[in-house]
């Protein structure tokens, strides 16, 4: 498939793409766009299913407490329901919160509290889970390949990670522990596209020396007898994924968003980030062995 | 290819495992009932608490088993059905209760410290029928006139409050009383299962607590105490008995008390209120906690909630699971074919393992779910892309589908074995419904590279073994492709 493109060649053309891509993210994220839930800041979210009245989300809004009210976030689900996000409340305020809209609504009302202080706990969790995951997944390629295509792997996964969480700054979703777990899955994943390619870029590598030309020229023939099955495997993962966006509720739809940008983005990088990233990588340290076996001789 | 041999045992294994599936599905029990539901799918509570000492020392990973029994036995006491109530980690106590109707009270019930403590009342002050929104206002002014009073040494005295329902009138009455930083008598002097709920000459709802003998004898000291020193002051001599900070009940002394005392609530027609009464009798027949218990999350999940979750998971899992079986069959022809059969073969197999051990379904055990049925077909596309390639450079049928099982394996393994590195990473660092996550994620890569590796190989080893012969067009090759990739390659 497509005989005619030089995926390593262009790099420059691929890294530009998605570093547009990534700097509307990270611009996103710098106007504080991204929308930190209550597992990571704190507070309380009531969600009021099958009501009986339909309200405007300011109806909604007049008929809590007066303190709370103004503090408070509302927004429509669906037909019927409502969710409603708060600062951090007491027991009492809470119980208080879920009578109103139960009896404004005739609305069955369930409840989520975090505390700030757990919410912090939960945010340190997911940091630290994200890291051991990079650092463990570069040990297991360093060894299971080589270090060239641990690091290339790393800046692939990198890519995927911060343009998942930029698309979430971009489209105002609610970042929660769940966006944690499909993160992780993500890495998980464009892992495996990237393995892939990765294998048969080891399956092709000649066994003699290396030489940028042959070398780039290989990786463009094991890329394009791998993209296929690329494509494939992100049509036929993408599928569930989508059906997940489209059906599921509020938790399992931003699950399904994070996994759709991630599963793209991973697909996108295993193919035009890290076989490049590794194509670099070689060529760089091939040049900076030449020249430091050169420096001592001119000396 | 394998031999016919193990082809064979393998297909058989497979069979006898569909077997077990189906048995541990719909007949051990019907088939409604065979799939464990978390919360968030059939509703219910639960509530993660922190425990901490009083001064800021570290708890000990005993007090936390002894709190958790503690919550458990005052969770059983409500009667509902089933909590399930785990220490986790250092400092943390995890509580599940399906399908409740009362959520706050419980919430209620499980963090209370329920420390009783009687105490001797050195100064009060109060406010009879305050409206309701001028509560904490009040409350503050009462402790600012009460941290002036002479009898309020810092340090030592402590200010707590009561707040009742009035004997007459609106609003609430709010009271503060300076007592002592420590209880003159704590709970350790109730008998045990001492708290009951009874009625009163005056038919009112009262919490009668029945004293040890030593008890009896400290109240019996402090209650003099008390009359003595209100007898040189002058002023009326009150006894607090509070719950934690809270004050339930501040009786005026008239005489020397024994083993015999009640928590009363004269304001109310009725004396306590039931429930309040039914809480506090739990609370202190199930004890103290050891530790001080902050709830850090909880959540509830109404039952409709929970359901219009379930059914949407199950509508796009199901979704999705057809659209991938169809396009596989569809790209692949009759390879799809057999993948298509080990994927159903998976997914029953996947739901067999979540009722046998039991996996716990909850939201996000559904998306891992939903997740390795990707995973799964992915297998036989790294395969088949393979087989198909091989098939394009002129080989037979039968030495692609070797070649393509061969080298397709190694890369599947590598991929996998990510997959799994985060999936543990998950476990390890996770909690709850994120766990049930990680453990379906594990066990489906797992399943998957038998169903997707080993059983379609087998079945396409018992096709060639029967002499049939597949195709290129029979695995979405088309003829003109195999020509020119041999001329070109």
């Amino acid at each position: 498939m497509f005989p005619n493109v030089d995926f390593v060649g262009n790099w420059k053309r691929w890294f530009i793409i998605s570093g547009v891509l990534l700097s509307l993210g990270i611009i996103a994220m710098l106007l504080g766009r991204l929308d930190l839930g209550i597992d990571f800041q704190g507070g309380a979210q009531f969600t009021a299913t099958s009501a009986d009245r339909q309200l405007s989300e300011e109806e909604v809004r007049a008929a809590l407490p007066p303190g709370i009210a103004d503090e408070s976030v509302v927004t429509t689900i669906g037909n019927n329901g409502y969710e409603v996000r708060t600062p951090v409340l007491s027991q009492a305020e809470s119980q208080e919160v879920e009578g109103a809209l139960s009896d404004a609504l005739g609305a069955e009302v369930s409840a989520t509290s975090v505390s700030p202080a757990f919410g912090e706990q939960l945010r340190n969790q997911a940091l630290q889970a994200v890291a051991a995951a990079l650092l463990i997944i570069v040990a297991f390629i360093s060894v299971r390949f080589e270090f060239s295509f641990a690091i290339a792997a790393m800046a692939a996964l990198v890519h995927d990670v911060l343009l998942t969480v930029g698309f979430y700054a971009i489209f105002g979703r609610e970042v929660s522990l769940v966006t944690v777990v499909a993160v992780l899955t993500v890495l998980g994943y464009s892992l495996y596209d990237t393995i892939i390619i990765f294998d048969r870029i080891r399956e092709n590598a000649p066994t003699v020396g290396y030489n940028r030309r042959r070398f780039d020229e290989m990786v463009n023939v094991s890329i394009r007898q791998v993209i296929r099955r690329s494509i494939y495997t992100s049509v036929f993962t993408l599928i569930p994924v989508t059906a997940l966006l489209i059906f599921g509720e509020s938790t399992l739809s931003d699950f399904a968003f994070a996994l759709l940008v991630g599963i793209l983005a991973g697909a996108y990088s295993s193919i035009f980030i890290a076989p490049q990233t590794l194509s670099l990588f070689k060529a760089w340290r091939a040049g900076s062995v030449r020249r430091a076996r050169r420096t001592p001789r001119s000396a | 290819m394998g031999s016919p041999r193990n082809n064979l045992v393998i297909l058989g294994a497979v069979v006898v495992l569909l077997g077990v599936a189906a048995y541990l599905i719909f007949l051990r029990q019907p088939v409604t009932e065979s799939t464990q539901l978390g919360l968030d799918l059939q509703g219910g509570v639960s509530a993660q608490l922190r425990g901490s000492q009083t001064g800021g020392g570290t708890v000990s990973r005993e007090e936390m088993e002894q709190a958790s029994d503690v919550i458990r036995q005052r969770i059983d006491r409500l009667g509902v059905a089933e909590p399930d109530v785990r220490v986790q980690g250092q400092d943390q106590i995890v509580v599940q209760i399906p399908g409740v109707e009362n959520p706050n009270e419980v919430i209620d019930i499980i963090g209370r410290t329920a420390q009783l403590g009687f105490y001797q009342v050195l100064a009060t002050d109060g406010s009879p029928n305050t409206p309701t929104d001028e509560v904490d206002s009040v409350g503050k002014e009462i402790e600012g006139n009460l941290k002036d009073d002479q009898d309020f040494k810092p340090g030592k005295t402590k200010v707590i409050f009561e707040e009742s329902p009035p004997i007459q009138g609106d609003g609430t009455d709010v009271f503060g009383y300076v007592v002592r930083e420590q209880p003159d008598l704590t709970g350790e002097a109730l008998q045990q299962n001492g708290a009951n709920v009874e009625f009163d000459s005056n038919n009112k709802r009262v919490v009668s607590l029945q004293l040890t003998a030593e008890g009896g004898n400290q109240m019996a000291d402090l209650t003099q105490e008390i009359l003595n020193d209100a007898a040189v002051s002058g002023e009326s001599a009150q006894m607090a008995i509070a719950l934690d900070q809270d004050v339930q009940s501040a009786p005026v002394v008239n005489e020397v008390l024994s083993d015999q005392i009640s928590i009363s609530n004269n304001g109310l027609p009725d004396g306590l209120p039931e429930d309040e009464a039914r809480q506090l009798e739990t609370v202190l027949n199930t004890g103290a906690l050891p530790v001080n218990m902050e709830i850090i999350s909880q959540t509830t999940v109404g039952p409709t909630l929970g359901l219009s979750s379930l059914k949407s998971g199950l509508l796009a899992a199901l979704l999705g699971f057809g659209l991938v079986l169809v396009l596989l069959v569809a790209i692949y022809r009759a390879l799809g074919l057999v993948a298509a059969l080990a994927l159903l073969v998976y997914a029953f197999l996947m739901w067999g393992i979540v009722v046998a051990v039991p996996v716990t379904m909850t939201l996000p055990g559904i998306a891992g779910i939903v997740l390795s049925i990707g995973v799964a077909a992915d297998a036989n596309v790294v395969i088949f892309e393979r087989i198909k390639e091989e098939v394009r450079r002129g080989r037979t049928s039968r030495a692609a589908i070797q070649a393509g099982y061969d080298r397709g394996f190694r890369a599947i393994i590598d991929g996998n074995i990510t997959t799994l590195i985060t999936a543990f990473i998950l476990f390890a660092l996770s909690t709850g419904s994120v766990r049930g996550f990680a453990v379906l994620l594990v066990i489906g890569v797992l399943l998957s590279v038998f169903t997707a590796v080993l059983v379609t190989r087998a079945l396409l080893g018992l096709l060639s073994g029967r002499g049939v012969q597949l195709s290129p067009g029979m695995m979405g090759v088309s003829k003109g492709d195999v020509s020119t990739q041999r001329t070109a390659g």
